[in-house]
C-alpha cells in the first residue's frame, strides 16, 4: 500500500492505495469522482482522459502513485460554478453527445487538442481525437463541436 | 420541431451522469468471472480450492449452486415454427458452463470477495482441466458432414430451417426471365461495443424477498420478467434501476449469467454484489451481431422488370440459441423480403446453425440492414451484368406511391412511402449527374472515385407488450413528471418526450421532466429496441396530453363560469370571449387535490411503420494501399414526422457510421481450427474512428404514418440499413473498371489491395495471346 496525495480539482486530495492501482481507478473509487469513465482495458478508448499538470492524458495508462504531486483536473472540475466551459458548451449546442459515456472522455481530450491547435482544421481534429472512441454519434458533431469551441474560445 | 440542447446533456458533459458501475451499494461484494479459453471442450476438473482460500474471497460459485439454487438456464429459442412445421432444437444453455464449454468466454465460475481486485486475482486460481474438442466457427463448417457435433439434441448442428413465400411461384418465375442475376452478401459477425461496458449489481431484502437489480437496458420490464423466470421467482420481486445507460444497439435486451449470479449471490451472502465487465469481456460475452450471409437472385422480364427474388440464407448464431438470435435470419428479413420493389414472386429460406462463437442477438437493425444490403448489392449487381442503369433500373422497379396501401406478395402491407421521389431528392442532393467531373478529378491524383445508391425500407415498431403506456404525475408546483419504459441509452428522450407533452400543453419545457427506468412504476409497455421508442411510448405522451386537455377543460368551465362548449382551447391556453386560463395555471390551481387531477395515463397500440429512404454515397480509394475514404455521404430519409431534428439527424449519423464501420473494418476474426477470438480487443478490433465519414447531409422527406399518434416512423436503425450497401456499392463502382465485381465485406486496405491485384492478374491473362 502507498499513500498518494495530489491536486484534484483544485483542492488536495490523498489517499492509501495499492501499489499497482491505476489512477483512474483511484479517481472513481477512492475520490469517488465517476464522471471519469473506463471503457476498455488496452488504453485505445480515451474514456478515462483527464487533464495532468495541464496536458490530456488516459488516466488508465498510469498508476496512482505516479501522479504523486500532480495537478489534476477530472470533467467534474470543468465548469466555472454554473458556467460551462466553452468546449462543454459546443458539445451540447452541437448534438455531440448521445449516450454521453465516452463524453467526459471525449471532452478533456478536445480540451487538450485545442490547448495545441486552438483553430484546427478537420484533418487535425481527427488526428487529435485519434484516441477516443465514440459508438454513438459517428464523430460528425463532435467535429463540429471542437470547431465551434475554437471559435467560443476565440471570443 | 425544434433544434434546442438536449435536457439530459447537462449531467452528462459535466460528470454527474450515473452509469451502472458508478453505483456503490453499502457493504457490496464484488464478482469476477472465470472464462472459457477454450472454444469447445469438455470440463474434466474444476477446482476452486486455491481461490477460495484467498484472503477476502467469500466463495467461489459454479453451476453445481445455480442448479441447487433451482436457477433455470438462460432462456433462448423462437415462439415459431420452420419449414415443415419443425421446432427450433434448443440446448440447455446452462448459467454456468458445467460439463462442457461451447465458446471463447463462456463463464464457468465466478469469485465474490471483498474487492474486486481481489476477485480478479482468485480467478486467475481456478483450476480448470479440459480435453480438448474440434471446434467450428462459421456456418458452412459446422453443416459441413464430419463436423464436431456442438450438441448432443441438435444433429449436424443445424437448429433450424426456415422459409417464406412461393417457391413455385418464383421457380416458374425463374424459369422465363430474361434476365437473371445472383449475388451472395456476407453481414460478419461484429461486435456491438456499446462504450459503457457491461456491467450490473445486484442487492437483497430479506425483509420484503426483493431483488433490486442495478444494470444497463433497453428497458426495465423485458429485463425483469427475463431476471425473474430465469431466478424462478414472480416479477414483482425483482426491482430493476437503470439511469443513464451507455450505448446499447440492441445488445443490453437480454438477460445475461452475470445477472443471474449476482442475484444469487446478493441473497445467498445478505449482501449487495457488484460485477463491472472489461472491455476484453465484453468482446467475448457480449451478444454478437450479424453473422449471416444472404444468396440472393433477381429474375427480370426483357422490358428490365422484377418478376421474382429468390434468397438462400445461412446464419450462424453462435454457440447457443438467445432470445432473439434466430429471429435475425429468419422473420426479420423476410418481413420486407422484397425492400421498396414490386416483385410479384418472393421465396426465402434460411438455414440456422450452432457453432463454437459467442452466441448472437440482436444488433442495430438485426435483420434489416442484411436484407437491404442483399437487396441493394443484388440490384446494382444486375444493373452492371446486364448493362443497365442502376438509377433507372431501380426507379422503374419502385413500388410507386399511388400504389399504397401496398400488401407485398408475401404479405406485408406497407401504409405509405414515396420512394421515386425519395430517390429523386436524394441523387439531387448528392450532385449525383455531375459525378463523372469529380471521378476524374480523382482520376487525375491518382486516386479511384466511386458513387454509390442504396434504397432501403424497414419494419420498425413491433413491440412485445400489447400497448405502450406513459404516466402523469404532477407536483404541488405545477410541475409534471411523465413515466415511460422506453429506455433512452442516447436516443434523447427525456428531451423528445417532454417536447410532446409540453408542446401540447402549452407548458415551458422546463416544468416537464421525463423519467424512465422508474423501478416502481406498474405500467404495461414495450422498452426500447426495433427503432419502436418515439411511435410507441412517444406517441402514448401525445394521448396523455390530449387526455390532460380533456380533464382541464372541465375544470376550466367550471373556474371560467361557461360550458365546456363555450371554451376554445389552443397551445395550452383555454380561452371565453374575454377571460383565459392557462393548462399550466390550472395544474397549480388543482395541486392541492390529491390524487391531482390531471394524473393520467397515456396509451395506445401503435402499429408498425415503414421508414424508408436512399442513401449516396461517395468514396475515394488509394489504388496504391487500398484505403478507402468516405469522402461524403448523403441521406434522404422518410421518417414520418420528425419532433426533434437535431436527435434525428444524430441517430442517422451514428448508424451511418456503424454501417462504415461494417463495411471498411469491424469484424469479429475466429481462428478456424482452435475456435480462438483473434480480434476481441480495440487493438485488434477497427471501431470506428473521427474521418471515417468526412461529409455528412440528412434532409428529411416525411411521408407522415397513420398507424400512430405523431406519424412518425422508426429512425433508430435506419442508417446502418441504408449505409451498408450504399458505400458497399460505391466501393465496387470505384474498382469496376479495374474488373472486380463483388467484395467480402469487411474491405480493409488487404482486401481491396488483393480484389485489385486479382483483377489485374486476370486481365494480364486475358491479354496473352492464344
Amino acid at each position: 500500500m502507498a499513500k498518494v496525495a495530489m491536486k484534484v480539482n483544485g483542492k488536495q486530495m490523498s489517499g492509501d492505495v495499492e501499489d499497482r492501482t491505476l489512477l483512474v481507478d483511484f479517481i472513481r473509487d477512492t475520490l469517488a469522482l465517476t464522471g471519469t469513465h473506463i471503457g476498455c482495458d488496452t488504453s485505445q478508448c480515451g474514456a478515462c482522459t483527464i487533464q495532468l499538470n495541464g496536458r490530456a492524458v488516459k488516466s488508465c495508462t498510469m498508476l496512482a502513485a505516479q501522479a504523486e504531486g500532480a495537478d489534476i483536473m477530472t470533467i467534474e472540475g470543468l465548469a466555472q460554478g454554473d458556467k460551462l466551459h466553452p468546449v462543454q458548451q459546443a458539445f451540447t449546442e452541437c448534438h455531440a453527445l448521445q449516450c454521453g459515456f465516452c463524453t467526459p472522455g471525449m471532452i478533456m481530450a478536445s480540451v487538450g487538442l485545442l490547448k495545441d491547435t486552438p483553430k484546427p482544421t478537420d484533418e487535425e481534429i481527427y488526428h487529435g481525437l485519434e484516441g477516443n472512441l465514440c459508438r454513438c454519434t459517428g464523430y460528425i458533431n463532435i467535429v463540429k463541436a471542437v470547431k465551434r469551441a475554437s471559435q467560443l474560445m476565440a471570443g | 420541431m425544434s433544434n434546442a440542447a438536449r435536457l439530459e446533456d447537462r449531467r452528462l458533459i459535466t460528470g454527474h451522469g450515473r452509469f451502472t458501475a458508478d453505483w456503490q451499494l453499502p457493504g457490496q461484494l464484488h464478482a469476477a468471472v472465470v472464462r472459457s479459453d477454450r472454444a469447445h471442450a469438455v470440463i474434466e476438473r474444476l477446482d476452486c480450492a486455491a481461490a477460495a482460500k484467498v484472503a477476502g474471497v467469500v466463495a467461489v460459485l459454479t453451476q453445481a449452486d445455480i442448479e441447487a439454487a433451482g436457477i433455470n438456464p438462460m432462456p433462448g429459442g423462437l415462439s415459431f415454427t420452420g419449414k415443415n412445421g419443425q421446432a427450433m432444437k434448443k440446448p440447455a444453455w446452462p448459467v454456468l458452463a458445467k460439463s462442457h464449454v461451447h465458446f471463447v468466454g463462456q463463464a464457468i465460475a465466478v469469485v465474490i470477495a471483498e474487492s474486486a481486485s481481489v476477485a480478479l486475482d482468485a480467478a486467475l486460481l481456478v483450476q480448470i482441466d479440459y480435453r480438448e474438442l474440434p471446434a467450428v466457427i462459421s456456418f458452412e463448417d459446422a453443416l459441413h458432414g464430419g463436423a464436431a457435433q456442438l450438441h448432443a439434441e441438435v444433429p449436424g448442428n443445424l437448429a433450424f430451417e426456415y422459409e417464406d413465400g412461393d417457391e413455385r411461384a418464383v421457380a416458374n418465375a425463374f424459369a422465363t426471365a430474361k434476365y437473371v442475376s445472383r449475388v451472395t452478401a456476407i453481414c460478419q459477425r461484429l461486435v456491438g461495443n456499446p462504450m459503457e461496458p457491461r456491467a450490473c449489481a445486484a442487492a437483497y431484502d430479506g425483509a420484503t424477498d426483493i431483488y433490486t437489480v442495478y444494470t444497463p437496458t433497453q428497458g426495465i420490464n423485458g429485463i425483469r420478467n427475463a431476471l425473474a423466470q430465469i431466478v424462478n421467482v414472480a416479477k414483482e420481486k425483482v426491482r430493476i434501476v437503470a439511469e443513464d445507460v451507455g450505448g446499447s444497439f440492441g445488445i443490453r435486451s437480454p438477460a445475461y449469467p452475470e445477472h443471474i449470479v449476482c442475484i444469487h449471490a446478493a441473497k445467498r451472502f445478505s449482501r449487495p454484489v457488484k460485477w463491472v465487465g472489461s472491455r476484453t469481456e465484453s468482446f467475448v460475452s457480449d451478444n454478437h451481431g450479424r453473422a449471416l450471409s444472404l444468396t440472393v437472385e433477381l429474375a427480370m422480364n426483357a422490358d428490365e422488370r422484377f418478376l421474382a427474388i429468390r434468397f438462400d440464407n445461412a446464419a450462424d448464431i453462435g454457440a447457443y440459441a438467445t432470445s432473439f438470435g434466430a429471429w435475425i435470419g429468419t422473420r426479420n428479413l423476410t418481413v420486407t423480403m422484397g425492400g421498396v420493389y414490386r416483385i410479384p414472386a418472393m421465396y426465402a429460406q434460411s438455414r440456422i446453425a450452432y457453432t463454437n462463437a459467442t452466441p448472437v442477438s440482436v444488433y442495430r437493425g438485426a435483420g434489416r440492414p442484411d436484407i437491404a444490403f442483399a437487396i441493394e448489392r443484388l440490384v446494382d449487381h444486375a444493373a452492371a451484368e446486364h448493362g443497365f442503369d442502376p438509377v433507372a433500373l431501380r426507379r422503374k422497379n419502385f413500388i410507386p406511391c399511388a400504389a399504397m396501401p401496398y400488401k407485398t406478395s408475401n404479405g406485408t402491407t406497407y401504409g405509405c412511402g414515396d420512394f421515386a421521389a425519395v430517390l429523386d431528392d436524394a441523387l439531387a442532393r448528392a450532385d449525383w449527374s455531375s459525378f463523372a467531373s469529380r471521378r476524374s478529378r480523382s482520376k487525375g491524383a491518382g486516386k479511384l472515385r466511386g458513387i454509390g445508391i442504396a434504397t432501403y425500407l424497414e419494419a420498425s415498431g413491433g413491440g412485445a407488450a400489447p400497448k405502450d403506456q406513459v404516466e402523469a404525475r404532477w407536483d404541488k408546483t405545477g410541475n409534471v413528471t411523465v413515466y415511460t419504459l422506453a429506455h433512452s441509452s442516447g436516443q434523447g428522450h427525456e428531451t423528445t418526450f417532454a417536447r410532446i407533452v409540453a408542446g401540447a400543453l402549452g407548458m415551458p419545457i422546463e416544468r416537464v421532466h421525463v423519467r424512465e427506468g422508474d423501478p416502481d412504476v406498474t405500467l404495461v409497455g414495450s422498452g426500447t429496441g426495433g427503432s419502436r421508442s418515439l411511435l410507441g411510448a412517444g406517441s402514448a405522451c401525445k394521448v396523455l396530453a390530449e387526455n390532460i386537455v380533456g380533464v382541464a377543460r372541465t375544470y376550466a368551465a367550471r373556474l371560467l363560469e361557461v360550458t365546456e362548449s363555450e371554451l376554445r382551447y389552443a397551445s395550452g391556453r383555454f380561452e371565453t370571449h374575454d377571460r383565459s386560463l392557462s393548462i399550466a395555471d390550472l395544474a397549480v390551481r388543482l395541486a392541492a387535490l390529491t390524487p391531482h387531477p390531471f394524473n393520467l395515463i397515456g396509451e395506445g397500440s401503435f402499429g408498425v411503420t415503414f421508414p424508408n429512404g436512399c442513401h449516396v454515397a461517395e468514396v475515394e480509394i488509394d489504388p496504391q494501399t487500398g484505403r478507402v475514404a468516405v469522402l461524403r455521404h448523403t441521406v434522404v430519409d422518410d421518417s414520418g414526422n420528425v419532433i426533434s431534428p437535431n436527435l434525428v439527424e444524430g441517430q442517422i449519423q451514428g448508424g451511418v457510421v456503424q454501417g462504415a464501420g461494417q463495411v471498411l473494418g469491424e469484424q469479429a476474426i475466429y481462428d478456424r481450427h482452435s475456435g480462438q477470438f483473434l480480434s476481441a480487443s480495440f487493438m485488434d478490433y477497427p471501431m470506428p474512428k473521427a474521418g471515417i465519414v468526412r461529409s455528412f447531409q440528412l434532409f428529411e422527406h416525411p411521408v407522415p404514418t397513420a398507424t400512430n399518434a405523431l406519424g412518425a416512423k422508426g429512425v433508430g436503425e435506419a442508417g446502418t440499413s441504408g449505409s451498408i450497401p450504399a458505400m458497399t456499392n460505391a466501393v465496387l463502382d470505384a474498382l469496376r473498371p479495374l474488373g472486380v465485381k463483388n467484395i467480402e465485406l469487411p474491405a480493409t486496405p488487404a482486401v481491396i489491395w488483393n480484389a485489385m491485384a486479382r483483377a489485374a492478374q486476370a486481365a494480364r491473362v486475358l491479354e496473352q495471346p492464344v
